[in-house]
Protein backbone atom coordinates (compact mmCIF):
# COMPACT_ATOMS: atom_id res chain seq x y z
CA UNK A 1 0.00 0.00 0.00
CA UNK A 2 2.73 2.24 -0.88
CA UNK A 3 4.94 4.24 1.31
CA UNK A 4 4.99 4.02 5.18
CA UNK A 5 5.59 7.13 6.37
CA UNK A 6 3.15 7.97 9.40
CA UNK A 7 4.04 5.43 11.87
CA UNK A 8 2.22 4.59 15.41
CA UNK A 9 4.55 5.46 18.91
CA UNK A 10 4.32 1.65 20.46
CA UNK A 11 6.17 2.86 23.44
CA UNK A 12 3.61 4.72 24.54
CA UNK A 13 2.24 3.04 28.44
CA UNK A 14 -1.21 2.15 27.70
CA UNK A 15 -1.42 1.07 24.37
CA UNK A 16 2.73 -0.50 23.44
CA UNK A 17 0.92 -4.08 24.71
CA UNK A 18 -1.01 -3.95 21.10
CA UNK A 19 1.52 -2.88 18.88
CA UNK A 20 3.66 -5.61 20.51
CA UNK A 21 1.21 -8.13 20.34
CA UNK A 22 0.37 -7.47 16.32
CA UNK A 23 4.41 -7.78 15.59
CA UNK A 24 3.27 -11.43 16.87
CA UNK A 25 0.73 -11.33 14.42
CA UNK A 26 -2.00 -11.28 17.47
CA UNK A 27 -4.66 -9.36 17.90
CA UNK A 28 -5.64 -7.84 21.56
CA UNK A 29 -7.72 -5.62 23.21
CA UNK A 30 -7.66 -4.18 27.09
CA UNK A 31 -10.04 -5.93 29.25
CA UNK A 32 -10.95 -5.49 33.10
CA UNK A 33 -10.59 -8.96 34.90
CA UNK A 34 -13.28 -8.12 37.49
CA UNK A 35 -16.29 -6.90 35.29
CA UNK A 36 -15.05 -8.19 32.04
CA UNK A 37 -15.26 -4.41 30.50
CA UNK A 38 -13.61 -4.03 27.22
CA UNK A 39 -11.30 -0.92 27.98
CA UNK A 40 -10.88 1.17 24.01
CA UNK A 41 -8.83 3.19 23.65
CA UNK A 42 -6.79 1.25 26.38
CA UNK A 43 -6.27 2.51 29.98
CA UNK A 44 -5.07 0.65 32.78
CA UNK A 45 -8.22 1.51 35.24
CA UNK A 46 -11.43 0.38 34.60
CA UNK A 47 -14.31 3.15 35.03
CA UNK A 48 -17.33 0.73 34.90
CA UNK A 49 -16.82 -1.44 38.07
CA UNK A 50 -13.58 1.09 39.36
CA UNK A 51 -10.83 -1.79 39.34
CA UNK A 52 -7.12 -1.35 38.23
CA UNK A 53 -7.20 -5.56 37.11
CA UNK A 54 -6.67 -5.06 33.01
CA UNK A 55 -4.65 -6.70 31.28
CA UNK A 56 -4.48 -7.37 27.42
CA UNK A 57 -6.95 -10.07 25.74
CA UNK A 58 -6.86 -12.17 22.48
CA UNK A 59 -9.46 -11.29 19.78
CA UNK A 60 -10.27 -14.37 17.24
CA UNK A 61 -9.63 -11.67 14.52
CA UNK A 62 -13.21 -11.44 12.94
CA UNK A 63 -15.76 -8.78 13.32
CA UNK A 64 -18.22 -6.83 11.54
CA UNK A 65 -18.22 -3.56 9.27
CA UNK A 66 -19.64 -0.71 11.50
CA UNK A 67 -18.99 2.26 9.36
CA UNK A 68 -16.63 3.50 6.71
CA UNK A 69 -15.79 6.46 4.32
CA UNK A 70 -13.84 6.45 1.05
CA UNK A 71 -11.69 9.06 1.51
CA UNK A 72 -11.26 10.74 -2.19
CA UNK A 73 -9.61 14.17 -0.64
CA UNK A 74 -5.96 13.28 -0.19
CA UNK A 75 -4.32 15.20 3.00
CA UNK A 76 -1.03 13.36 3.22
CA UNK A 77 1.54 12.41 0.18
CA UNK A 78 1.78 8.70 1.39
CA UNK A 79 -1.87 8.09 1.58
CA UNK A 80 -3.07 8.53 -2.33
CA UNK A 81 -6.43 8.87 -2.69
CA UNK A 82 -9.15 6.98 -3.60
CA UNK A 83 -8.98 4.58 -0.27
CA UNK A 84 -11.85 3.09 1.92
CA UNK A 85 -11.45 3.80 5.81
CA UNK A 86 -13.51 0.75 8.01
CA UNK A 87 -14.27 0.55 11.62
CA UNK A 88 -14.72 -2.60 12.45
CA UNK A 89 -16.65 -3.97 15.35
CA UNK A 90 -14.89 -7.15 17.40
CA UNK A 91 -17.03 -10.47 17.39
CA UNK A 92 -15.85 -10.79 21.10
CA UNK A 93 -17.31 -7.17 22.27
CA UNK A 94 -19.06 -4.56 21.07
CA UNK A 95 -17.02 -2.34 23.53
CA UNK A 96 -13.97 -2.05 20.83
CA UNK A 97 -14.04 -0.77 17.20
CA UNK A 98 -10.96 -0.74 15.35
CA UNK A 99 -9.93 0.91 12.32
CA UNK A 100 -8.65 -0.80 9.20
CA UNK A 101 -8.16 0.64 5.13
CA UNK A 102 -9.31 -0.99 2.09
CA UNK A 103 -7.54 0.31 -1.24
CA UNK A 104 -9.62 2.02 -3.40
CA UNK A 105 -13.98 2.11 -3.22
CA UNK A 106 -14.56 -1.55 -2.72
CA UNK A 107 -18.62 -2.70 -3.04
CA UNK A 108 -18.96 -2.71 0.88
CA UNK A 109 -22.43 -3.24 3.60
CA UNK A 110 -23.04 -2.86 7.04
CA UNK A 111 -22.50 -5.53 9.12
CA UNK A 112 -20.59 -7.72 6.68
CA UNK A 113 -17.83 -10.21 8.36
CA UNK A 114 -14.53 -8.91 8.33
CA UNK A 115 -11.41 -10.58 9.30
CA UNK A 116 -8.21 -9.17 10.37
CA UNK A 117 -4.58 -9.43 8.78
CA UNK A 118 -1.33 -7.91 9.62
CA UNK A 119 0.47 -5.09 7.82
CA UNK A 120 4.38 -4.67 8.64
CA UNK A 121 5.16 -0.90 8.19
CA UNK A 122 8.82 -1.41 6.23
CA UNK A 123 11.45 -3.75 7.00
CA UNK A 124 12.09 -3.92 11.12
CA UNK A 125 8.80 -1.52 11.48
CA UNK A 126 5.99 -1.22 13.75
CA UNK A 127 2.78 -3.75 12.81
CA UNK A 128 -0.61 -2.31 12.18
CA UNK A 129 -3.29 -4.87 12.53
CA UNK A 130 -5.45 -4.49 9.18
CA UNK A 131 -9.11 -5.59 8.26
CA UNK A 132 -10.70 -7.26 5.31
CA UNK A 133 -13.82 -8.63 3.88
CA UNK A 134 -14.08 -12.29 4.56
CA UNK A 135 -14.07 -13.97 1.55
CA UNK A 136 -17.12 -15.09 0.56
CA UNK B 1 -29.84 15.42 50.01
CA UNK B 2 -28.71 18.72 51.84
CA UNK B 3 -25.51 18.63 49.48
CA UNK B 4 -27.47 18.36 46.54
CA UNK B 5 -29.51 21.58 47.22
CA UNK B 6 -26.90 23.82 48.02
CA UNK B 7 -24.50 22.70 45.23
CA UNK B 8 -28.37 23.30 42.59
CA UNK B 9 -28.09 26.89 43.99
CA UNK B 10 -25.03 27.50 42.99
CA UNK B 11 -25.28 26.53 40.16
CA UNK B 12 -28.61 28.74 39.47
CA UNK B 13 -26.63 31.86 40.83
CA UNK B 14 -25.18 32.90 38.00
CA UNK B 15 -28.43 33.23 36.06
CA UNK B 16 -28.42 36.49 34.02
CA UNK B 17 -25.54 37.68 37.00
CA UNK B 18 -23.20 38.34 34.08
CA UNK B 19 -23.55 39.92 30.25
CA UNK B 20 -21.55 40.62 27.08
CA UNK B 21 -20.79 44.50 26.61
CA UNK B 22 -18.93 44.68 23.54
CA UNK B 23 -18.39 42.88 20.22
CA UNK B 24 -15.28 43.06 17.97
CA UNK B 25 -14.10 41.27 14.78
CA UNK B 26 -11.93 41.51 11.90
CA UNK B 27 -12.32 40.95 8.19
CA UNK B 28 -12.65 37.40 7.60
CA UNK B 29 -10.59 36.39 4.47
CA UNK B 30 -8.55 33.56 3.10
CA UNK B 31 -5.10 34.89 3.73
CA UNK B 32 -4.65 37.76 6.18
CA UNK B 33 -0.92 38.44 5.70
CA UNK B 34 -1.18 39.33 9.36
CA UNK B 35 0.31 37.71 12.81
CA UNK B 36 -2.50 36.17 14.67
CA UNK B 37 -1.87 38.47 17.31
CA UNK B 38 -2.08 41.72 15.21
CA UNK B 39 -5.62 39.60 14.16
CA UNK B 40 -6.52 39.87 18.00
CA UNK B 41 -5.49 43.24 19.03
CA UNK B 42 -7.70 44.53 16.31
CA UNK B 43 -10.93 42.46 17.47
CA UNK B 44 -10.19 43.06 20.99
CA UNK B 45 -9.69 46.91 20.74
CA UNK B 46 -12.97 46.77 18.88
CA UNK B 47 -14.93 44.91 21.37
CA UNK B 48 -13.44 46.98 24.47
CA UNK B 49 -14.47 50.33 21.94
CA UNK B 50 -18.00 48.98 21.39
CA UNK B 51 -18.91 48.48 24.82
CA UNK B 52 -17.43 52.06 25.95
CA UNK B 53 -15.10 50.54 27.79
CA UNK B 54 -10.65 51.36 28.12
CA UNK B 55 -7.85 48.61 27.84
CA UNK B 56 -7.95 50.07 31.87
CA UNK B 57 -10.67 48.07 32.11
CA UNK B 58 -9.88 44.96 30.98
CA UNK B 59 -8.23 43.17 33.97
CA UNK B 60 -8.98 39.47 32.80
CA UNK B 61 -8.59 37.55 29.40
CA UNK B 62 -9.55 34.12 28.31
CA UNK B 63 -8.91 32.23 25.47
CA UNK B 64 -9.01 28.44 23.41
CA UNK B 65 -5.93 26.52 24.74
CA UNK B 66 -5.31 26.09 20.60
CA UNK B 67 -4.82 30.16 19.95
CA UNK B 68 -1.42 31.05 19.05
CA UNK B 69 -1.87 34.15 20.75
CA UNK B 70 -1.19 34.04 24.87
CA UNK B 71 -3.08 36.06 27.04
CA UNK B 72 -0.20 37.90 28.12
CA UNK B 73 1.07 38.39 24.84
CA UNK B 74 -2.73 40.66 23.75
CA UNK B 75 -2.28 41.96 27.12
CA UNK B 76 0.89 43.92 26.20
CA UNK B 77 -0.22 44.20 22.60
CA UNK B 78 -3.41 46.03 23.06
CA UNK B 79 -1.64 48.20 26.24
CA UNK B 80 -3.61 46.60 29.00
CA UNK B 81 -1.50 46.93 32.54
CA UNK B 82 -4.18 45.67 35.05
CA UNK B 83 -4.47 41.76 33.82
CA UNK B 84 -5.03 39.89 36.93
CA UNK B 85 -7.11 36.86 35.57
CA UNK B 86 -6.54 34.67 32.88
CA UNK B 87 -7.23 30.80 31.78
CA UNK B 88 -7.39 28.92 28.73
CA UNK B 89 -9.81 26.24 28.01
CA UNK B 90 -10.56 23.60 25.29
CA UNK B 91 -10.70 21.68 23.28
CA UNK B 92 -10.62 23.77 20.39
CA UNK B 93 -14.06 24.43 19.20
CA UNK B 94 -15.47 23.62 22.52
CA UNK B 95 -13.77 26.50 23.59
CA UNK B 96 -15.94 29.76 23.35
CA UNK B 97 -18.61 28.83 25.25
CA UNK B 98 -16.79 27.51 27.82
CA UNK B 99 -15.10 30.76 28.05
CA UNK B 100 -18.68 32.14 29.12
CA UNK B 101 -18.31 30.30 32.35
CA UNK B 102 -15.00 30.90 33.14
CA UNK B 103 -15.75 34.63 32.16
CA UNK B 104 -18.54 34.85 34.42
CA UNK B 105 -17.07 32.58 36.99
CA UNK B 106 -14.04 35.38 37.05
CA UNK B 107 -16.98 38.39 37.64
CA UNK B 108 -18.86 36.77 40.25
CA UNK B 109 -16.56 36.20 42.41
CA UNK B 110 -14.40 39.13 41.97
CA UNK B 111 -11.29 37.36 40.52
CA UNK B 112 -11.83 40.02 37.49
CA UNK B 113 -14.19 43.34 36.29
CA UNK B 114 -14.35 42.89 32.79
CA UNK B 115 -13.05 39.77 31.08
CA UNK B 116 -11.98 39.82 27.44
CA UNK B 117 -12.74 35.89 25.63
CA UNK B 118 -11.06 35.80 22.14
CA UNK B 119 -10.32 33.81 19.54
CA UNK B 120 -7.50 34.69 16.45
CA UNK B 121 -6.46 32.06 13.73
CA UNK B 122 -4.84 32.36 10.61
CA UNK B 123 -7.07 28.66 9.72
CA UNK B 124 -6.65 29.29 5.82
CA UNK B 125 -3.36 30.79 5.48
CA UNK B 126 -1.19 28.90 8.18
CA UNK B 127 -2.49 26.63 10.26
CA UNK B 128 -5.15 24.62 8.36
CA UNK B 129 -7.04 22.69 10.67
CA UNK B 130 -7.95 19.96 8.02
CA UNK B 131 -5.02 18.15 8.98
CA UNK B 132 -3.38 19.65 5.40
CA UNK B 133 0.03 20.82 6.88
CA UNK B 134 3.01 19.60 5.45
CA UNK B 135 4.90 16.20 5.89
CA UNK B 136 8.17 15.30 7.19
CA UNK B 137 9.55 12.21 5.53
CA UNK B 138 8.95 10.04 8.08
CA UNK B 139 6.93 10.84 10.92
CA UNK B 140 6.20 8.85 14.85
CA UNK B 141 2.60 9.90 16.22
CA UNK B 142 0.44 9.31 18.34
CA UNK B 143 1.29 8.49 22.60
CA UNK B 144 0.79 10.05 25.28
CA UNK B 145 -2.66 10.00 26.00
CA UNK B 146 -3.50 10.94 22.18
CA UNK B 147 -4.48 7.82 21.33
CA UNK B 148 -3.78 8.54 17.59
CA UNK B 149 -1.56 5.91 16.98
CA UNK B 150 -5.13 3.69 16.44
CA UNK B 151 -6.20 6.37 13.87
CA UNK B 152 -3.31 8.44 11.99
CA UNK B 153 -1.50 5.48 10.85
CA UNK B 154 -4.61 4.08 9.19
CA UNK B 155 -5.19 7.14 6.97
CA UNK B 156 -7.88 8.74 9.47
CA UNK B 157 -6.57 11.93 9.65
CA UNK B 158 -9.05 14.59 9.49
CA UNK B 159 -12.40 15.56 11.43
CA UNK B 160 -13.94 15.66 7.84
CA UNK B 161 -13.29 12.10 8.12
CA UNK B 162 -14.13 11.22 11.24
CA UNK B 163 -17.76 13.37 10.70
CA UNK B 164 -18.27 11.06 7.62
CA UNK B 165 -17.83 7.94 9.71
CA UNK B 166 -20.69 9.16 11.97
CA UNK B 167 -22.89 10.33 8.98
CA UNK B 168 -22.61 7.12 7.26
CA UNK B 169 -24.12 5.46 10.84
CA UNK B 170 -26.67 8.27 11.05
CA UNK B 171 -27.68 7.35 6.96
CA UNK B 172 -27.11 3.66 8.37
CA UNK B 173 -29.92 3.81 11.40
CA UNK B 174 -31.84 6.68 10.25
CA UNK B 175 -32.12 6.86 6.78
CA UNK B 176 -30.66 10.45 6.74
CA UNK B 177 -29.91 11.84 3.24
CA UNK B 178 -27.65 14.02 1.36
CA UNK B 179 -30.56 16.48 0.59
CA UNK B 180 -31.42 16.89 4.15
CA UNK B 181 -27.47 17.61 4.85
CA UNK B 182 -27.57 20.48 2.13
CA UNK B 183 -30.63 21.93 3.95
CA UNK B 184 -28.09 22.98 5.98
CA UNK B 185 -25.66 23.61 4.09
CA UNK B 186 -28.19 26.38 2.21
CA UNK B 187 -30.04 27.68 5.22
CA UNK B 188 -26.35 28.60 6.82
CA UNK B 189 -25.64 30.43 2.42
CA UNK B 190 -28.64 32.01 2.62
CA UNK B 191 -28.11 33.49 5.94
CA UNK B 192 -24.72 34.87 4.61
CA UNK B 193 -25.83 36.34 1.55
CA UNK B 194 -27.88 38.51 3.07
CA UNK B 195 -24.99 38.84 5.40
CA UNK B 196 -22.17 41.53 3.61
CA UNK B 197 -18.98 40.55 5.45
CA UNK B 198 -19.97 37.26 5.26
CA UNK B 199 -17.50 35.27 3.33
CA UNK B 200 -20.13 33.50 0.98
CA UNK B 201 -21.74 36.87 0.85
CA UNK B 202 -23.02 36.92 -2.70
CA UNK B 203 -22.52 33.17 -3.88
CA UNK B 204 -26.13 31.88 -3.35
CA UNK B 205 -25.91 27.92 -3.69
CA UNK B 206 -28.74 26.04 -4.83
CA UNK B 207 -29.38 21.77 -3.48
CA UNK B 208 -27.94 21.12 -7.24
CA UNK B 209 -25.29 23.58 -6.71
CA UNK B 210 -24.67 21.38 -3.45
CA UNK B 211 -25.02 18.01 -4.45
CA UNK B 212 -22.49 18.60 -7.54
CA UNK B 213 -19.68 19.81 -5.06
CA UNK B 214 -16.68 16.99 -5.16
CA UNK B 215 -16.70 14.46 -2.59
CA UNK B 216 -14.29 14.83 0.15
CA UNK B 217 -14.99 11.51 2.14
CA UNK B 218 -17.88 9.66 1.09
CA UNK B 219 -20.75 10.90 2.41
CA UNK B 220 -19.58 14.03 2.85
CA UNK B 221 -19.23 16.76 0.00
CA UNK B 222 -17.17 19.62 -0.25
CA UNK B 223 -20.39 21.91 0.83
CA UNK B 224 -20.85 19.86 3.39
CA UNK B 225 -17.48 21.11 5.02
CA UNK B 226 -17.11 24.73 6.85
CA UNK B 227 -14.79 27.63 5.48
CA UNK B 228 -10.89 27.31 6.13
CA UNK B 229 -10.68 31.32 7.38
CA UNK B 230 -8.31 33.94 8.55
CA UNK B 231 -9.34 36.03 10.90
CA UNK B 232 -10.71 36.92 15.20
CA UNK B 233 -13.39 37.85 17.39
CA UNK B 234 -13.52 39.05 20.46
CA UNK B 235 -16.64 39.93 23.29
CA UNK B 236 -16.01 41.56 26.76
CA UNK B 237 -17.53 40.40 29.32
CA UNK B 238 -18.90 42.04 32.98
CA UNK B 239 -21.50 42.03 35.43
CA UNK B 240 -25.02 42.83 34.37
CA UNK B 241 -25.08 45.55 36.99
CA UNK B 242 -21.93 47.23 35.30
CA UNK B 243 -23.45 46.50 31.92
CA UNK B 244 -26.49 48.79 32.12
CA UNK B 245 -24.07 51.92 32.60
CA UNK B 246 -21.88 51.20 29.34
CA UNK B 247 -22.23 52.04 25.80
CA UNK B 248 -24.44 49.09 23.89
CA UNK B 249 -27.49 47.27 25.24
CA UNK B 250 -26.00 44.44 27.71
CA UNK B 251 -26.96 40.52 26.45
CA UNK B 252 -26.79 38.80 29.41
CA UNK B 253 -25.42 35.11 29.78
CA UNK B 254 -28.33 33.57 31.14
CA UNK B 255 -26.63 29.60 31.66
CA UNK B 256 -23.33 27.86 30.32
CA UNK B 257 -23.02 24.03 30.77
CA UNK B 258 -20.70 21.76 28.97
CA UNK B 259 -20.61 17.93 28.96
CA UNK B 260 -19.29 14.50 28.16
CA UNK B 261 -21.11 11.61 26.32
CA UNK B 262 -22.52 8.83 28.27
CA UNK B 263 -19.95 6.58 26.34
CA UNK B 264 -17.25 8.66 26.81
CA UNK B 265 -13.68 7.71 25.65
CA UNK B 266 -10.52 9.09 26.40
CA UNK B 267 -8.44 11.03 23.48
CA UNK B 268 -9.92 13.48 21.30
CA UNK B 269 -12.49 13.26 18.52
CA UNK B 270 -11.31 9.76 16.88
CA UNK B 271 -12.29 7.69 20.01
CA UNK B 272 -15.94 8.43 18.40
CA UNK B 273 -15.44 5.33 16.51
CA UNK B 274 -15.60 3.05 19.47
CA UNK B 275 -18.48 4.48 20.81
CA UNK B 276 -21.85 2.44 21.59
CA UNK B 277 -23.70 4.70 20.23
CA UNK B 278 -21.55 7.14 17.17
CA UNK B 279 -23.77 9.71 16.64
CA UNK B 280 -24.58 10.35 19.92
CA UNK B 281 -22.70 13.63 21.20
CA UNK B 282 -22.09 15.15 24.84
CA UNK B 283 -24.16 17.77 23.66
CA UNK B 284 -27.16 15.67 25.39
CA UNK B 285 -25.48 15.78 28.54
CA UNK B 286 -24.47 19.67 27.63
CA UNK B 287 -27.67 20.19 26.97
CA UNK B 288 -30.02 18.42 29.82
CA UNK B 289 -27.98 20.40 32.18
CA UNK B 290 -27.75 23.98 30.10
CA UNK B 291 -31.33 23.93 29.91
CA UNK B 292 -32.16 23.14 34.22
CA UNK B 293 -29.79 26.06 34.78
CA UNK B 294 -31.20 27.86 32.37
CA UNK B 295 -34.94 27.66 32.82
CA UNK B 296 -35.85 27.54 29.60
CA UNK B 297 -35.58 24.88 27.15
CA UNK B 298 -35.19 24.47 23.29
CA UNK B 299 -38.43 25.26 22.51
CA UNK B 300 -38.25 28.72 23.83
CA UNK B 301 -35.01 29.79 21.49
CA UNK B 302 -36.04 32.20 19.06
CA UNK B 303 -33.02 31.16 17.26
CA UNK B 304 -29.44 29.38 17.75
CA UNK B 305 -26.16 29.18 16.53
CA UNK B 306 -24.83 25.55 16.45
CA UNK B 307 -21.22 25.04 15.71
CA UNK B 308 -21.56 24.06 12.04
CA UNK B 309 -17.68 22.42 11.24
CA UNK B 310 -19.98 20.17 9.06
CA UNK B 311 -23.54 19.96 8.03
CA UNK B 312 -23.60 16.46 9.68
CA UNK B 313 -22.31 18.17 12.83
CA UNK B 314 -25.76 20.01 12.98
CA UNK B 315 -27.98 17.50 12.87
CA UNK B 316 -26.33 15.73 15.45
CA UNK B 317 -26.66 18.55 17.72
CA UNK B 318 -29.74 19.56 17.08
CA UNK B 319 -30.87 15.86 18.15
CA UNK B 320 -28.33 16.09 21.12
CA UNK B 321 -29.85 19.75 22.61
CA UNK B 322 -33.63 18.28 21.91
CA UNK B 323 -34.42 20.32 19.44
CA UNK B 324 -35.99 17.33 17.66
CA UNK B 325 -35.85 13.70 18.32
CA UNK B 326 -33.23 11.41 18.02
CA UNK B 327 -32.50 10.32 14.14
CA UNK B 328 -35.12 13.05 13.15
CA UNK B 329 -32.14 15.76 12.41
CA UNK B 330 -32.52 15.40 8.91
CA UNK B 331 -36.51 15.53 8.30
CA UNK B 332 -36.09 18.28 10.27
CA UNK B 333 -33.74 20.27 8.56
CA UNK B 334 -34.73 19.78 5.38
CA UNK B 335 -38.38 21.26 6.82
CA UNK B 336 -37.15 25.04 6.61
CA UNK B 337 -36.89 24.62 10.19
CA UNK B 338 -33.29 26.31 10.29
CA UNK B 339 -33.82 28.91 7.48
CA UNK B 340 -35.08 32.75 8.63
CA UNK B 341 -38.78 32.41 9.32
CA UNK B 342 -38.69 28.58 10.32
CA UNK B 343 -38.55 27.48 13.45
CA UNK B 344 -35.47 27.10 14.69
CA UNK B 345 -33.43 30.12 12.33
CA UNK B 346 -29.27 28.99 12.74
CA UNK B 347 -26.86 30.84 12.17
CA UNK B 348 -27.53 33.77 11.27
CA UNK B 349 -24.65 34.99 9.99
CA UNK B 350 -23.95 32.30 7.84
CA UNK B 351 -22.01 30.20 10.57
CA UNK B 352 -18.61 28.69 10.02
CA UNK B 353 -20.57 27.22 6.66
CA UNK B 354 -20.63 30.65 5.11
CA UNK B 355 -19.33 33.51 7.36
CA UNK B 356 -16.49 32.42 8.67
CA UNK B 357 -14.68 30.17 10.10
CA UNK B 358 -13.35 31.62 14.01
CA UNK B 359 -13.88 28.86 15.69
CA UNK B 360 -16.85 29.23 17.55
CA UNK B 361 -15.85 32.39 18.31
CA UNK B 362 -18.46 34.37 15.76
CA UNK B 363 -21.09 32.46 16.97
CA UNK B 364 -20.73 34.18 19.88
CA UNK B 365 -20.43 37.61 18.65
CA UNK B 366 -23.18 36.73 16.05
CA UNK B 367 -25.96 35.60 18.82
CA UNK B 368 -24.94 38.90 20.91
CA UNK B 369 -25.52 41.25 17.34
CA UNK B 370 -29.51 39.17 17.30
CA UNK B 371 -29.67 39.90 20.79
CA UNK B 372 -28.95 43.77 20.43
CA UNK B 373 -31.00 44.37 17.22
CA UNK B 374 -28.43 44.95 15.47
CA UNK B 375 -28.05 41.67 12.96
CA UNK B 376 -27.64 42.09 8.72
CA UNK B 377 -30.37 39.53 8.88
CA UNK B 378 -31.95 40.23 11.69
CA UNK B 379 -34.33 37.62 13.67
CA UNK B 380 -37.50 39.96 14.72
CA UNK B 381 -38.49 40.34 18.80
CA UNK B 382 -35.21 38.08 19.25
CA UNK B 383 -34.94 37.39 22.94
CA UNK B 384 -32.81 34.07 23.46
CA UNK B 385 -30.37 32.67 21.34
CA UNK B 386 -28.39 29.16 22.63
CA UNK B 387 -25.15 28.49 21.01
CA UNK B 388 -23.03 25.35 20.63
CA UNK B 389 -19.22 24.69 20.90
CA UNK B 390 -17.83 21.78 18.95
CA UNK B 391 -19.27 18.55 19.48
CA UNK B 392 -16.39 16.24 20.03
CA UNK B 393 -14.98 14.91 22.15
CA UNK B 394 -17.70 16.79 24.57
CA UNK B 395 -20.45 19.39 24.10
CA UNK B 396 -20.54 23.18 25.29
CA UNK B 397 -23.01 25.22 25.14
CA UNK B 398 -24.42 28.70 26.43
CA UNK B 399 -28.00 30.64 26.71
CA UNK B 400 -28.04 34.63 26.22
CA UNK B 401 -30.76 36.56 26.74
CA UNK B 402 -31.40 40.16 25.52
CA UNK B 403 -31.27 42.50 29.00
CA UNK B 404 -35.44 43.44 29.61
ZN1 LIG C 1 -14.21 -3.45 35.56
Amino acid sequence: MGAHSLLPFTQDRDTAGFFEAAAEGRLVFKACLDCGHALHPPTDHCPRCGGWNTAWKDAKGTGRLHTWTTVMHQIHPDFPAPYTLVVVELDETPEVRLMGRLQGEPELREGMPMEVWFEPLGEGGPVLPQWKPVEA
Amino acid sequence: MTATVIDDELAFAGRDKAAVVGIGQTAFSRDSGRSVLSLATEASLKAIADAGLTVDDIDGIVRCEQDNVRPYSLAAAIGAKNLHYWADTGPGGVAPCMMMGLAMGAVMTGQAKAVLAFRSLNGRSEMRLGGTGRHDAIEVVGGFGSYDEFYLPYGLQSAGQTFALMARRHMLEYGTTAEQLGAVAMACREHANQTPHAQMNGRPMSMDDYLASRMISTPLRMFDFCLESDGACAVVITSAERAKDLAKPPVLIRAVAGGAPQDHRPGMMFPVVSREDMTELGGRQAGAELWRRAGVGPEEMDLAQIYDCFTISVILQLEAYGFCGKGEGGPFAASGALRKGGQLPINTGGGHMSEGYVHGMNHIVQAVRQLRGEADMQIPDAELCMCTGGPLPIGSSVVFRKAA
